[in-house]
């Protein structure tokens, strides 16, 4: 026969048993949640901070082109043959008279 | 403390829920996801020492929005007008006759009123006033601080040499819905490569315009266009369109094309028009000037063409060089039509390198009856006449040959002094380097080489073809040489040089019929007959001060290539 006293002691102490590990888990479960949450926060953050960066560098990286368009433009414009010839009449350069081939 | 805490967590919750669904509304569904194209820049043209004949400046779109304006229209417009006409007024240098100031102010006016239509509707948020402004008017503009105005970034084509090679480049105009696209020449020719192909950018942002890294970020990177290296040697070519300038205005001419080319690889040297225009202020010049006369002009080459029959004949056996013309005594008769020579003088017995020297019509009738309808038509065919040559320039025309079952003896007659066919500058070089290189024909071309951000291809000859043998070249080089040493020409000729040329003199075909009073003269030659460093064409439409290529164009050619013997370092025989 089975005694009835003993069979509800071990009910009680394995419902004992499992509620701590279930507590446990959920305790471990929010923690890391928490943690997560966090470390999202803090990377959001870095994130929201690195788009402000991206468009500066992008910025600067315009800006950066465009002034070496200019100075392009402006060294093509200074070098190129119509102004080297115009500027070396205006000079007094004249063409040589006399020339020796290799 | 709770308290606090609640009301400030409720208003943090609030705002959050207000830029979620409320302000987003007025935004609209994809307010923050920014779809933006990422222009290509057009790809650079360079001469063949690096140096760029055109390349990019930056340049501005000029935009209003109507309703943030918050002066009169009119007023702005009156403002605005006089940095935003052509730039023929605007720039520093502009020296301005006094008609040219009375057509500033008026189109000063005109541009007053355009504007002030457009900035006039409010019922439009974002108006466009003009494209391709500089950065000089926008900082003019700028200076005025005019709110509602703005600007968007935007590239433009910039000339560093001006106008020089402008017909051989073409140009870049808007295309039926604003794109830049490129008409005529290496522009028009090269186009798809030139422009590249635009990126996208889609990407989040949020109300400042910042990227949303977290969010949706996917941009394609727009593809540069390529750079085209060209064989067109700077130097050369400010020489050559300088001498050409002068010759035009001395010999009274209506126009004047030089081809300068490498015999051997079929590399442009120089191409140069005179007159051109300037690519900037485009529509300021006649349209007709926009096609490059040396590829799109078809003419009658009268004389020039005979080293071409020639050399069909020789290479058909069908004459000797020393082979004697029996019908040289006199004018002929052919079909009711006289065929005389250009000076009325006549050489009986002449060798076919007299017949060449003396420019015989006559002797070239005689050369042209041994060869016969079949080997002519072959021939001409071989040497690329009545078809493109090929060259990568836009506007290149085939020229006109009738078709073989219409040649009857006369037409042969006639072609074979350069009449009765009409061939282009750019067939003639192609033609005559066969002579200088040996009986090789190498088709033209003016690019090297194409080059993007990755990877570089060459260009090659789109064909090689052995046209005549290299006995026969060398037989027409002599006929050529002895042509410039004792023809009309000689006079010109640089000592110490062993050239091979022939001038032409051709009238030209209005209505059925010659008009005796305009030519079209020409000289086309190689140097140094031995080892050809160039081939040259020089034609003259119409001169004035005499009709004949032996007086304006050979004269022209020698002068140029006088100044190319110095720059291949090619020294006078002693």
């Amino acid at each position: 026969m089975l005694p009835v006293s003993d069979f509800k002691k071990r009910q009680n102490r394995e419902k004992k048993h499992t509620g701590g590990v279930k507590v446990k888990l959920m305790v471990m479960i929010s923690v890391a949640a928490t943690l997560l949450f966090f470390t999202q926060l803090v990377f959001a953050n870095g994130l929201a901070t690195d788009g402000q960066k991206i468009a500066k560098v992008e910025e600067e990286i315009q800006n950066l082109e465009s002034e070496n368009t200019i100075l392009r433009v402006e060294i093509a414009k200074k070098s190129s043959l119509v102004s080297l010839s115009k500027k070396a009449a205006e000079d007094g350069f004249k063409k040589p008279s006399l020339v020796i081939t290799p | 403390m709770q308290i606090i805490f609640f009301i400030v967590a409720a208003v943090i919750i609030f705002r959050l829920f207000y830029w979620q669904f409320l302000a987003k509304n007025s935004f609209g569904s994809d307010a923050f996801l920014i779809e933006s194209e990422i222009p290509a820049s057009r790809g650079e043209i360079l001469a063949s020492d690096g140096f760029p004949l055109v390349t990019n400046q930056e340049s501005f779109l000029i935009y209003a929005k109507p309703h943030e304006l918050k002066k009169n229209p009119q007023e702005i417009a009156q403002s605005l007008a006089p940095f935003l006409i052509s730039e023929k007024f605007t720039t520093d240098s502009a020296r301005l006759s006094d008609s040219d100031k009375e057509q500033m102010k008026d189109e000063i006016k005109n541009k007053e009123k355009e504007l002030q239509g457009k900035l006039a509707d409010k019922n439009l948020f974002w108006v466009q006033l003009a494209r391709k402004i500089t950065l000089e008017t926008k900082k003019k503009v700028e200076e005025k601080k005019i709110p509602g105005i703005g600007f968007v970034q935007d590239e433009r084509r910039f000339y560093p040499e001006a106008s020089m090679a402008a017909q051989l480049l073409g140009f870049v105009a808007f295309d039926k819905v604003g794109r830049d696209t490129g008409y005529f020449g290496l522009e028009g020719f090269w186009d798809r490569k030139l422009r590249g192909k635009p990126g996208r950018l889609g990407q989040e942002q949020d109300p400042l315009g910042l990227p949303i890294l977290v969010g949706q970020y996917r941009p394609i990177p727009a593809k540069q266009g390529s750079s085209l290296y060209l064989s067109i040697e700077r130097g050369i070519q400010f020489m050559v369109e300088d001498k050409l300038r002068k010759a035009v205005e001395k010999y009274g001419a209506k126009d004047g094309t030089v081809i300068v080319a490498d015999p051997k690889s079929g590399k442009i040297l120089s191409m140069a028009t005179i007159p051109t225009y300037d690519p900037v202020l485009r529509s300021e010049f006649d349209e007709s000037l926009y096609k490059n006369p040396a590829v799109a002009d078809t003419f009658e080459p009268g004389s020039i063409f005979k080293p071409i029959v020639m050399a069909a004949a020789l290479d058909t056996k069908s004459v000797e060089p020393n082979t004697k013309c029996n019908i040289c005594s006199g004018p002929r008769q052919v079909a009711g039509f006289e065929i005389s020579t250009w000076n009325k003088k006549y050489h009986p017995d002449s060798t076919m390198t007299e017949v060449i020297q003396n420019s015989d019509n006559v002797g070239m009738t005689f050369v042209a009856e041994k060869l016969g309808v079949k080997n002519f038509l072959s021939y001409i065919e071989k040497f690329g006449f009545g078809r493109q040559t090929g060259i990568d320039l836009q506007e290149e025309s085939t020229g006109f040959l009738r078709p073989d079952e219409e040649w009857k003896q006369i037409d042969l007659f006639t072609a074979s002094f350069g009449q009765g066919i009409a061939v282009t500058p750019i067939q003639l070089i192609q033609a005559i380097s066969v002579i200088a290189n040996h009986g090789l024909l190498i088709s033209p071309k003016v690019v090297e080489k194409v080059e993007d951000e990755k990877s570089e291809e060459e260009i090659k000859p789109k064909q090689e073809i052995q046209v005549v043998s290299p006995e026969t070249a060398l037989q027409v080089t002599e006929m050529m040489v002895n042509a410039v040493e004792k023809g009309e020409a000689r006079f010109f000729a640089p000592k110490g040089y062993r050239i091979a040329g022939k001038t032409g003199t051709a009238q030209i075909p209005i209505a059925g019929h010659y008009d005796p009073a305009k030519t079209i003269a020409s000289f086309i030659g190689f140097a140094p007959a031995d080892d050809p460093k160039f081939v040259m064409l020089v034609r003259f439409s119409q001169p004035s001060s005499s009709p004949f290529g032996s007086e304006t164009a050979a004269p022209t050619f020698f002068e140029i290539a006088k100044e190319l013997f110095i720059h291949f370092g090619i020294p006078p025989e002693k």
